[in-house]
């Protein structure tokens, strides 16, 4: 299967994944009790969902998954532009895989203390 | 002359609606990265201790960014049920029926599931009904 076969597929993947994964956190973060329904969202409630290392894993896999679909995304944008040579396109993924992962590290560290 | 236009008009009425389902998937999809960074930006402050958080989330918590929150599960909806239906004319589902596709999931679907989650938010976090 060539790349861009792949890369579609996964899109399509991520995308489905990102349906599940966002609502469960739309119902967890804002709906599920009346504080939250009310948009108090404190430390103490993130602290004590997150030190449960099953739940921490959700989170960072959901920031994964969210950041390849985002940034694929971009990806897409661009190529589809259509004017750039391979050294451009090569250019574009090192970018962008870079900021993939600054951006996810930002993510993980955040619950470093936690 | 208008027979002439509304012929044009027609031929290309599912192009022209495609290209705004087209333009709005990219848009959408460019506005909930921005958010996402905004998003990472303030959970990175857990990792400064518990009033610091809690400083940078109260801002969010005012009715005005919970106006916003509306707004931006509007967009995730839209990116989301748009997404879907992508989906199933990628897979060989609706193909020649994009256009009720476009209206029936990413407009009707997807208004149904916004209101549903609307509302609480309208009427808990900005409201403040107990």
């Amino acid at each position: 299967m060539s790349w861009n076969a792949l890369e579609w597929y996964f899109q399509r993947i991520t995308g489905g994944l990102l349906l599940v994964l966002l609502s469960a956190h739309f119902w967890v973060e804002h709906y599920m009790t009346a504080p939250l329904r009310r948009g108090d969202l404190t430390f103490e409630v993130i602290a004590s969902r997150v030190s449960n290392p099953v739940w921490r894993a959700i989170d960072i896999g959901f920031l994964v998954v969210a950041l390849f679909h985002g940034l694929n995304g971009v990806r897409n944008i661009i190529l589809d532009w259509g004017r750039l040579g391979k050294r451009a396109i090569a250019a574009v993924n090192v970018a962008l895989v870079l900021v993939g992962v600054v951006w996810a590290w930002i993510g993980i560290t955040a619950f470093s203390r936690l | 002359m208008t027979s002439s236009v509304g012929a044009v008009l027609k031929k290309y009425r599912w192009q022209f609606s495609g290209m705004v389902a087209w333009t709005l998937q990219r848009v959408t999809g460019i506005l909930l990265l921005l958010y996402l960074l905004l998003h990472v930006h303030t959970i990175s402050k857990l990792s400064q201790g518990p009033a610091a958080f809690d400083a940078a989330i109260a801002t969010f918590s005012s009715p005005f960014f919970k106006c916003l929150e509306i707004g931006l599960l509007g967009v995730v909806v839209l990116h989301a049920f748009n997404g879907i239906r992508i989906t199933l004319v990628d897979l060989g589902i609706g193909v020649g029926k994009q256009r009720q596709l476009f209206w029936t999931i990413t407009v009707g679907m997807g208004l149904l599931v916004f209101l549903a989650g609307a509302i609480p938010i309208l009427l808990f976090a900005v409201l403040k009904v107990r």
